[in-house]
């Protein structure tokens, strides 16, 4: 369902709030039907983009567009094309699943048919309509979340922005939430999502752009995240029969091994190669007399990385 | 029970009958009503309904009313055969009042700060509910609110028009006048409500909030009173209603004044938040202007003290408005100049209208010109075809006009000089209107302080009325001079100096306007421009088709 239209655009990007600068100069773009995955630790300035992008705050510098519409100089087409979930809940007292939807149903202007086919749409979708007439502030957490995802896509927009959907959901929650915004995604929905849970973010995400105290520090697919800059490196787990200690030392002269972990018959590494470095490596090992018995290597995983191009550096 | 029988329908015994297709049609209809009611004001009545702040009002009101109705029954023994319904009716008053001009307020401003300190208010501001929808909406509520307290108590207001002593007219005005009260108070309440989101501030705010509806309902008690006991209410005296149209003409005009401030203050920042409110100002102006010319024409009878409050109503009004537009931004967003005048005559007549303090300066001073312009007018027409009155002489004329110059003057020196400190402010760091207002008053307070100090510590001034060193000083001067009816020996001296001053500072203040009068309007983006016409094709009538021959 991905096409070259650019639905979201951030250029030069910025928002200084007095010395500090939430936002540096962030650029990109998400074309329509990707899942654009936001990572960055707390503080690194996704949820100021967020917010921007909704047309909640202001940029100092710089603009954002979604589907070509500059969120500072026409928010109300903005508004009209996106769907925005903060990362509170934002419910009313004294109001029911299906009246709080209404309201915003209401407040999208949809009349009649439409809003009762919305509100029946979004109830369906999200799990919401056996919970119908029940009071929004009586909502579990992952119901809540469900909720909110419901009034965010209640007009259908082509764009929606999830500011950590998932969090503080428990496993069958966040399963769920993460289901729900990959059938969004298949429906043709362009989303931008930020999350502490990197895991999920890899499954569901087409791009992903780690930030960091305003800054974009790299962006790409989930595999060119994990090549950012450098050979890709795996993990290579060995088991031997006898000690491992002779192997370790000889690991100790190859190039391309790194990060090496000696814990009795096993051995742990980084090997920066291709598979058939490994292959080779693993030869290697046999002709020089290593008893191996297993040779498993494993790809880094979105946290490595994340943990490699961050330096939990908060502004 | 056979399967047959378990797949027998019932059909609904209302659907046939005329009354139950009938009903069908009114639900539907109120069905497709409702849906073009504000969204805000469907919700806020539903959780109202179930909220316990409403049910406990609502029973209190109840309960007191039916306890006075006891109480007044059992005090008042000549109710048996005299007319005590004003001695009910103002018991009733007391007990609608406080719901009416306490609690509906507060609650209009408690919804929208509480929305803003949720930030429920950010979830609705991004859907297409656009900032006076929202301000009407939590309006309509509070109205609502107020026709459900009405209803509650109308038959207690029934029960005190049928013990006698209170005519239908008066209940009706006192009703009218309260519930316009408590509207006004709850269009505040909601302008409060936005000025900040900061807690200590929101809880400093409510406190005020309170103390001065407070102060509202002990003032509407005590007239409400009066007009009872002491004062009969002149219906069929004409001049009664005249005075009546004035003030609910300027009641009106602050009322919609103050919408406009609240929805302003809830636009997105990148809007033009200013040109609606300089529009209501003027018509302010105008409605004001005519109803002085009138009220000194035909009422006062060509009183020379009318056309002095005119002026002080006036300079009070428009210092106020200029301190706070000198507190717009002088940038404005691309968006706001798409809709800049663009022709000769749009740009010499409208620019003025745009947002920023330069142009709301001359916006200020050049009201208050025209409003001066029509006093003088009306001073001059006195002087050509004779007085109103035979206690008029001429040096009145000269009173007042100095009064007109030095009002003038004054108001174009405060208000450039707070421009000019502003300006000042703004090369390092940001000032917004509140700041700005703040400044305005610190120089006025400075201008005439300092000087009645000196005054007052100097054994030389003291018993002076009037000395020179009083120069800045606007409310040590203008009332100097508008004391007498002939000018003052230093009249010459102040109306060369004073003007002087005020040339200066207005020629200081120039550049500045220059500068934003020469924004010019810039084109729609391509995509704009593009939905817009993709929109206004969908709404375009078909093209006729030819069905004739000869068309």
């Amino acid at each position: 369902m991905i096409d070259s239209q650019p639905m979201i655009e951030l250029r030069r990007l910025h928002r200084f709030f007095g010395k500090t600068r939430a936002v540096d100069d962030v650029s990109f773009t998400v074309y329509r039907g990707q899942v654009f995955g936001f990572i960055g630790p707390n503080g690194a300035g996704k949820t100021t983009s967020m917010r921007i992008l909704a047309s909640l705050d202001l940029p100092t510098m710089g603009d954002a567009f979604v589907d070509g519409f500059s969120v500072v100089n026409d928010p109300d087409r903005v508004r009209r094309r996106l769907g925005f979930m903060p990362d509170y809940f934002g419910t009313y007292p004294n109001v029911n699943v299906r009246e709080y939807l209404d309201f915003f149903a209401r407040a999208y202007q949809l009349r009649l048919r439409d809003r009762i086919d919305a509100i029946d749409r979004v109830m369906d979708f999200t799990g919401l309509d056996v919970l119908a007439d029940k009071p929004t502030d009586g909502l579990s957490k992952g119901m809540k979340q469900r909720l909110c995802l419901g009034r965010s896509m209640i007009h259908d927009p082509a764009v929606l922005v999830l500011d950590e959907p998932a969090a503080g959901l428990d496993p069958r929650a966040r399963i769920e939430v993460r289901q729900m915004i990959r059938d969004l995604a298949d429906n043709g929905k362009t989303i931008l999502i930020s999350s502490h849970i990197l895991t999920e973010l890899a499954e569901i995400c087409d791009v992903v752009g780690i930030i960091e105290r305003g800054q974009l520090l790299a962006m790409g697919t989930v595999e060119e995240i994990r090549q950012h800059g450098q050979t890709p490196q795996n993990e290579v787990n060995v088991r031997l029969v006898g000690d491992a200690a002779p192997l370790g030392r000889w690991l100790c002269d190859k190039p391309d091994v790194s990060e090496l972990q000696v814990n009795g018959e096993g051995i742990r590494f980084l090997h920066a190669g291709n598979l058939d470095a490994e292959a080779d490596l693993l030869r290697e090992m046999i002709d020089a007399g290593f008893r191996v018995v297993a040779f498993g290597s494993q790809q880094q995983t979105l946290e490595d990385v994340f943990m490699q191009v961050t330096e939990g550096l908060v502004q | 029970m056979s399967a047959q029988a378990e797949t027998v329908t019932i059909e609904p015994k209302a659907t046939s009958s005329p009354i139950g297709v009938w009903w069908r049609v009114v639900d539907r209809a109120m069905d497709t009503a409702g849906d073009y009611l504000n969204p805000i004001l469907v919700k806020e009545t539903r959780q109202a309904l179930k909220s316990r702040q409403f049910t406990i009002t609502f029973a209190l009101l109840l309960f007191c009313g039916w306890l006075w109705s006891i109480i007044g029954v059992a005090l008042m023994p000549s109710i048996w055969y005299g007319s005590q319904g004003m001695e009910m009716f103002f018991g009733y008053y007391i007990i609608l009042a406080f719901p009416l001009l306490v609690i509906v307020p507060y609650g209009a401003f408690r919804s929208l700060a509480g929305e803003r300190e949720d930030r429920t208010y950010e979830l609705m501001s991004i859907t297409a509910l656009g900032p006076r929808q929202i301000i009407r909406g939590k309006l309509g509520s509070a109205f609502l609110q107020m026709l459900v307290y009405l209803s509650a108590i109308s038959p207690c207001l029934a029960f005190t028009y049928m013990l006698r002593g209170i005519d239908f007219p008066t209940i009706l005005f006192i009703l009218g006048y309260t519930v316009l009260a408590s509207l006004s108070l709850s269009v505040v309440g909601l302008l409060i409500g936005t000025l900040t989101t900061e807690k200590h501030w929101q809880v400093v705010l409510s406190v005020l909030m309170v103390a001065a509806l407070l102060l509202s309902l002990y003032m509407a008690i005590g007239m409400t009173s009066m007009m009872l006991f002491w004062q009969e209410i002149p219906f069929d005296d004409v001049e009664f209603w005249i005075v009546c149209a004035a003030w609910l003409t300027g009641h009106l005009s602050y009322f919609m004044l103050v919408y406009y401030a609240a929805a302003a203050q809830i636009t997105f920042a990148a809007d033009n938040r200013s040109t609606r409110l300089r529009v209501v100002m003027l018509v302010q102006h105008i409605l004001f202007v005519g109803w002085m010319a009138w009220t000194w024409i035909w009422m006062a009878n060509g009183e020379e003290e009318v056309l002095l409050v005119f002026m002080i109503l006036l300079g009070i009004h428009w210092w106020v408005m200029g301190a706070l537009m000198t507190g717009e931004s002088p940038d404005l967003s691309p968006r706001a100049k798409r809709k800049l005048p663009q022709s000769f005559l749009g740009r010499i007549f409208f620019t003025w209208f745009n947002p920023g303090p330069g142009t709301g300066y001359l916006f200020a001073i050049s009201s208050l010109i025209g409003g001066l312009i029509v006093a003088m007018a009306g001073l001059a027409s006195v002087e050509a075809f004779g007085a109103f009155n035979s206690r008029w002489n001429s040096n009145y004329a000269s009173t007042i006009i100095a009064f007109g110059i030095l009002g003038l003057s004054y108001i174009t020196i405060y208000l450039g000089l707070g421009l000019l400190v502003v300006r000042l402010f703004r090369r390092f760091t940001y000032v917004g209107v509140l700041l700005t207002a703040l400044t305005h008053i610190l120089l006025l307070m400075i201008g005439c302080g300092i000087p009645a100090i000196i005054h007052m510590m100097s054994s030389d001034l003291r018993h002076l009325d009037y000395s020179l060193l009083q120069i800045p000083s606007p409310l040590w001067t203008l009332p100097y001079i508008a004391d007498r009816s002939g000018l003052p020996p230093e009249a010459p001296l102040l109306l060369a100096v004073v003007p002087l001053a005020a040339l200066i500072v207005f020629a200081l203040n120039l550049p500045g306007v220059a500068a934003e009068v020469r924004h010019v309007r810039l084109a729609k983006p391509r995509r704009v421009a593009d939905e817009d016409a993709e929109l206004s094709a969908e709404l375009a009538p078909p093209a006729p088709v030819r069905t004739s021959p000869w068309d």
